[in-house]
């Protein structure tokens, strides 16, 4: 998700090519062409620019709409259903051929990660073991991070692990269904002892009301978030290392 | 038929003409596709052909409708005044799909987006949506959806956005 705009200038993007499977667009307005994945200009008049991240989720519709009840969801056009994705899209892509591979990881091209980028740092973590352990403490660069999966098993969100106004690192932990009087309550910190919602917001304890900073996260696969951050790590559980 | 020294002269200077609109038209295509890799420079060069091809073809098509008027000053011969004629219209014609977004063939584009309440969608609870927040406004594109389109322009609260999958 782009900010449309170069100082001052809104953009309106088309799909334009392709480039090692992430696709490029191009803008009507400079004619210039961007890479999807990291919104940079590669070509034409705004070559080197890059566009500026709009932070966003990837949730199921429950979840986003228990928090965003007032909001709004885009409008499917009735002509255009027959070409939505199916339901099982994302099953099938698992056996679509990819044309780069990065065996030496180890790891699969098509699995999928989340990706995290910030601190000077990117990194990558297993979607497959986040949805085992459900609460990932690690770091991103030298930044303390927590990874958490929503209450729906599929949402993820990422978050620094300082709590304004703590002067130490808080650890997580998952709260159990149902051990909380408050039902936003996914987690618990050791520092202060407060519960936090998946939205990173403490609904209980010495820290209610405080919000966690958030890290941007994006799904991809393997293959193209390697690609395209090529100077990534990888997190491995302990077992796996 | 035996080729006239005019008819000779006309073919050399439009083949030309034709290889380099075909490569014009050809190249960006055979290097943007799905399911290959693209080399770093290749792709620069196949985009700079794509960004700067256009007065070139209409410049291409120009020299060849010259040379057609040329030609059809000698030759006198109906049959191949009309098959010279198809030397201008291919280039033109190769002219005219270089403008032709492919990628917008197979994956028409979405005009200005609609959205509807969350509360009035009938979305299953499962289904994945890329979800944003700007100012006041929260807003939702199914994933299933906006990965046909791959690209959709907003404007969220006055904030120009282009929401991609």
């Amino acid at each position: 998700m782009w900010r449309a705009e170069v100082d001052g200038l809104r953009l309106r993007f088309h799909l334009a090519g392709i480039n090692d499977q992430n696709f490029l667009m191009r803008d009507e307005e400079t004619g210039s062409y961007w890479q999807q994945i990291t919104g940079a200009a590669i070509s034409g008049p705004l070559a080197g620019r890059r566009l500026t991240l709009v932070a966003s989720d990837e949730l199921t519709f429950a979840t986003w709409k228990a928090e965003e009840p007032h909001g709004t969801v885009l409008r499917e056009l009735a002509a255009d259903i027959p070409l939505y994705s199916k339901k099982d899209w994302d099953v099938r892509m698992l056996k679509a051929p990819t044309v780069i591979a990065y065996p030496e990881s180890g790891l699969s091209p098509r699995e999928l990660m989340v990706g995290l980028h910030g601190f000077g740092a990117s990194r990558a973590f297993p979607y497959d073991g986040l949805l085992k352990e459900k609460i990932i403490e690690d770091h991103l660069g030298a930044e303390p991070i927590l990874l958490v999966l929503g209450q729906d098993g599929h949402s993820v969100r990422a978050f620094r692990r300082r709590i304004p106004g703590v002067a130490a690192i808080a650890d997580f932990y998952r709260v159990l269904a149902g051990q909380s009087a408050s039902a936003a309550a996914l987690l618990m910190d050791s520092a202060t002892g407060s519960e936090w919602s998946f939205q990173g917001c403490a609904v209980s304890g010495k820290s209610n009301g405080v919000c966690l900073e958030r890290v941007e996260s994006i799904k991809d696969y393997w293959f193209d978030w390697r690609h395209f951050n090529p100077a990534t790590t990888v997190y491995r559980t302990h077992s796996a290392r | 038929m035996k080729a006239t020294a005019f008819g000779r002269r006309f073919l050399l200077y439009v083949l030309p003409c034709l290889l380099a609109s075909f490569f014009f038209l050809v190249y960006p295509v055979y290097v943007i596709r799905p399911f290959r890799a693209q080399g770093v420079r290749e792709l620069a060069v196949a985009l700079a052909v794509a960004r700067y091809r256009a007065p070139f073809m209409v410049a291409l098509a120009a020299a060849v409708f010259a040379a057609l008027i040329w030609y059809w000053r000698r030759e006198r011969r109906w049959l191949r005044r009309i098959a010279s004629a198809a030397a201008p219209l291919a280039v033109v014609a190769m002219a005219l799909a270089s403008r032709v977004n492919i990628y917008e063939l197979m994956f028409h584009p979405l005009g200005p987006p609609a959205f509807m309440a969350a509360g009035q969608s009938k979305l299953a609870g499962d289904e994945m949506v890329i979800a944003i927040h700007v100012s006041t406004v929260a807003r939702a594109y199914p994933i299933r959806n906006i990965s046909y389109y791959h690209v959709v322009n907003d404007l969220v609260d006055g904030v120009p956005i282009v929401a991609t999958y």
